[in-house]
């Protein structure tokens, strides 16, 4: 028995295919599962298998139309079997010659289409077309309106010398087309190739994979606040001649320690599904190096005043800067601190460095209103992001803790030491 | 007629006609203003009428020499009254065949001299025509350099209708229109002197292939003053700064003024309407576009490469770009020839601009003997050509040769530098057997 092929729906935005290529002609045997045409969507071609084996007794599209979904394009069978039956009911974009088999159908003129956006080439054709540096207007059309099809593209590279003997030789070497070739009918010159890609350091490619694992593998959110700055400003300005080690930077790590001793909770790592609370602080500080991010990390932290914690940072930091910093300098760090407020920046959303489950991003001190009483009076503060792994630091918990972080900044003189 | 046009070119040199008739082509409508006669220098006091001169002086010092290819002739003179008449015969045959064409491409011709009024019209002697775009291609004139009594001296174009054969001649400039003036007089019998200012004739001609020159010319009699001032022409006598910076006098019969070309930019109100230009011409984009939206240049006119074939090429680029085909002009591989004897071409760059630019390259310089056929047709010449690459992939950076049968090839060197030729490819370029290019193919082989 005769059975007809439809049209398939490739995603459900998929209204319409163009039908790109018979494999099988009309009265050729096909057996189940050999391909019978491909098919182009805005995103990819596919090939459309024979339902079944026989003969392929009628096709009702030509190559390069617009087909509906689920709209019969061709019907298999036994020689001899009549496919009228099949024919499909309305007349798909652009025919060019009307298929033999639909006598009874009403001739209807398509409905002229608009052009689609972006000129009259499909995104595959302008995506091949842009990576082989082809000016896609110099293309002409065999789709239905003249459409430019990837195949057209295709041809248009492989029927010319289109690229010169030198642009080959430096495509080779990793140039890519930065635009349409300027040369001799559109020939593909040196001076068309942007620059090649760089491959990634090692020690980039291991920063590339650790931000993408955490942002996989952990539930991170960031809380942004702020707390008051007049006593971080005020213990650099005395100590600045003095210890010019102690930085803004130091006394927050200093303040974030002391709250992580109320909060051990995100002095934690979290490996395997268990949750392995630290007792000491293990600080890493994010370093800015020219080889990029490193976290040198400060062992036992909490065991140390202000001037060792500043001690220990500036030391770590310049072996960072040298590239002569042992690799177990930068393991096993249980909280993270990291500063862009010299920067200027006001918030971001670090990233957590797993298995830890929080770090806190340092920002500017800005000067901003502050409601007191009926007054309103303008206050250094300096901004706060906290990251927190939501798996195992709730919104509140991590809210909390934040606002310790802040109370112990305010504290700073007291908690430090460094009073005036 | 009446109406707007879709281009006026102002000027009727081989930048402006070639662009006039292209623009028709496309279906445009199109006017050509020019005040003199159509054909430009080019055509009318340039290449034309100066390859005229050298086919006659060439054939007059081969018939001199034709002892060494066994052939004798006596009697031999040289006619100069009847060589300017064959000049003009062709010169006028060309003429007829650029008008005729134009006129069957359908480009209105107006004689007359065009001034731009706005971006949008151009005045031309009391009418306004109105334009959709304007190309400015009015070409050059031979400089006058600022010497007391440099007026009293011919000029390039005075000296082709000049029926009389000076017994000497002082030709003030070494560029190759002052060359080839030394090579048409010195074959016919003058005495020549050159005076150029700089350490080298041929400015920008590739140094050891300038050197061969030198060599021919002064071999052939020519007396050749490097890093010589003129510092004045008094009548029939050049004084000039020698080497040494000595004051000298030359006293000659002629005096031949060949001190290069400037733009011709003053009577066309480039100033009013904001068109961006200075004495070294009129500044253009690679897509021959001004300053001024609508207006165009090409040619002499623009200072960039005072050659017909690079004035065409800009005129067709500029009626490209401004109807939406987009077009641009590749100096680099524009090639240049001297009609000397030994012709000298070249395209791309020298080997002193490679050093300038810090390029890494390959180099080789072979001589024109390395073909059969070379000897076969130059007895008793030399020649060379160098080929240079670069040094990572071998792309053909410059080729440039002295010795007759180099302007004919030189367009194949035009060609591997367009499309970026690399030596390895191009080694399988098949030349043909005997011909005087597989000098080249020889020095591609050695820079593989």
């Amino acid at each position: 028995m005769a059975i007809a092929v439809e049209m398939p729906k490739l995603g459900n935005t998929v209204e319409e295919c163009l039908l790109a290529k018979w494999t099988k002609a009309k009265g050729e045997p096909v057996s189940q599962g050999e391909i019978i045409a491909e098919i182009e969507t805005d995103k990819a071609t596919f090939e459309v298998p024979a339902p079944a084996s026989g003969t392929v007794l009628e096709i009702f599209f030509e190559e390069g139309a617009l087909v509906p979904v689920f709209t019969n394009i061709c019907v298999i069978g036994t020689p001899g079997e009549s496919a009228a039956e099949f024919a499909p009911q309305a007349a798909a974009q652009a025919p060019a010659a009307a298929p033999a088999a639909k006598p009874d159908v009403e001739a209807r003129p398509a409905p002229e289409r608009a052009a689609p956006p972006g000129g009259a080439a499909s995104p595959r054709a302008r995506r091949f077309a842009a990576q082989h540096g082809i000016e896609i207007a110099a293309i002409r059309g065999s789709g239905p309106n003249r459409r430019i099809l990837e195949q057209d593209v295709r041809e248009a590279l492989y029927s010319n010398p289109r690229r010169s003997s030198l642009a080959r030789r430096r495509m080779a070497e990793g140039y890519e087309p930065a635009g349409a070739g300027t040369g001799v009918n559109g020939m593909l010159l040196a001076r068309d190739l942007g620059e090649p890609g760089v491959a990634l350091s090692r020690m980039r490619r291991t920063i590339a994979e650790r931000m993408r694992e955490s942002l996989a593998a952990t539930a991170q959110y960031t809380l942004t606040s702020s707390a008051p700055a007049a006593g971080l400003l005020a213990i650099r300005r005395r100590e600045k001649a003095r210890q010019p080690d102690i930085t803004i930077n130091v006394l927050v790590m200093f303040a974030a320690i002391r709250a992580l001793e109320r909060m051990p909770e995100l002095n934690a790592e979290l490996r395997d599904g268990k949750l392995y609370r630290r007792a000491s602080v293990h600080l890493g500080f994010a370093c800015d190096t020219e080889r990029g991010l490193m976290v040198p990390v400060i062992r036992n932290a909490q065991t140390l005043s202000v001037a060792e914690l500043a001690q220990a940072a500036k030391s770590l930091t310049n072996l960072a800067l040298s590239g002569a910093i042992s690799p177990d300098d930068l393991a096993g760090a249980t909280f993270t601190v990291s500063n862009l407020g010299a920067l200027g920046v006001e918030s971001f959303t670090p990233i957590l460095n797993p298995p830890q489950v929080a770090i806190l991003g340092v920002n500017a001190i800005e000067l901003r209103a502050v409601r007191r009483q009926e007054r309103v009076e303008y206050e250094d503060r300096i901004g706060l992001s906290l990251t927190c792994d939501h798996q195992v630091i709730d919104g509140a918990p991590g809210a909390r803790f934040l606002r310790l972080v802040g109370e112990c900044i305010e504290r700073i003189e007291s908690l430090s030491g460094l009073q005036a | 007629m009446s109406g707007i046009y879709d281009l006026i070119v102002v000027g009727a040199g081989p930048g402006g006609y070639e662009a006039a008739a292209h623009a028709a082509q496309l279906g445009k409508r199109v006017a050509l203003v020019e005040r003199g006669r159509t054909g430009g220098a080019c055509l009318n006091v340039g290449c034309i009428p100066t390859k005229a001169f050298l086919r006659s002086s060439r054939l007059f010092a081969d018939c001199r020499n034709a002892q060494a290819y066994g052939v004798r002739i006596d009697g031999l003179s040289f006619d100069l009254p009847a060589v300017i008449a064959r000049k003009n015969r062709i010169v006028g045959t060309l003429r007829r065949g650029v008008e005729s064409m134009l006129k069957r491409a359908g480009v209105e011709v107006i004689r007359a001299h065009g001034r731009l009024a706005s971006r949008r019209t151009v005045a031309a002697d009391g009418r306004v025509l109105e334009a959709r775009n304007i190309l400015i291609a009015t070409g050059s004139r031979p400089a006058a350099p600022p010497v007391p009594g440099i007026e009293s001296a011919l000029d390039s174009d005075a000296i082709l209708d000049r029926p009389e054969i000076p017994h000497s001649l002082a030709i003030i400039g070494g560029g190759y229109i002052g060359l080839e003036f030394a090579g048409f007089f010195s074959a016919i019998g003058t005495e020549v002197t050159v005076f150029e200012m700089l350490p080298q004739v041929a400015p920008g001609v590739d140094r050891d292939i300038a050197a061969r020159l030198v060599d021919s010319l002064e071999k052939s009699g020519v007396t050749v003053r490097t890093s010589c001032r003129v510092t004045a022409v008094n009548g029939e006598t050049v004084h000039y700064q020698d080497e040494a910076g000595k004051a000298q006098a030359l006293r000659v019969a002629c005096v031949l003024n060949a001190a290069g070309r400037v733009p011709v930019t003053d009577g066309l109100g480039l100033e009013e309407i904001g068109v961006d230009f200075d004495q070294r011409g009129i500044r253009t984009s690679e897509e021959g576009r001004t300053s001024a939206p609508n207006v165009w240049a090409c040619g002499d006119v623009t200072g960039r490469r005072l050659l017909a074939h690079a004035a065409t090429r800009e005129g067709v680029v500029a009626v490209n770009n401004m109807f939406g085909r987009r077009d641009r002009i590749r100096y680099h591989a524009i090639p240049s020839v001297i009609y000397t004897h030994p012709e000298i071409a070249s395209v791309g760059c020298t080997e002193e601009e490679l050093q300038a630019q810090g390029v890494a390259y390959r180099r080789a310089l072979v001589p024109m003997s390395i073909s059969g056929r070379f000897l076969v047709e130059n007895e008793g010449a030399t020649g060379a050509i160098k080929v240079l690459a670069g040094a990572r992939h071998g792309e053909i950076l410059g080729v440039h040769a002295a010795g007759d049968g180099a302007s004919e090839f030189i367009a194949l060197a035009a060609t591997l530098l367009e499309t970026e030729m690399c030596a390895a490819d191009a080694a399988g370029i098949v030349f043909p057997h005997p011909t005087v290019c597989e000098a080249l193919k020889s020095a591609i082989l050695q820079v593989l």
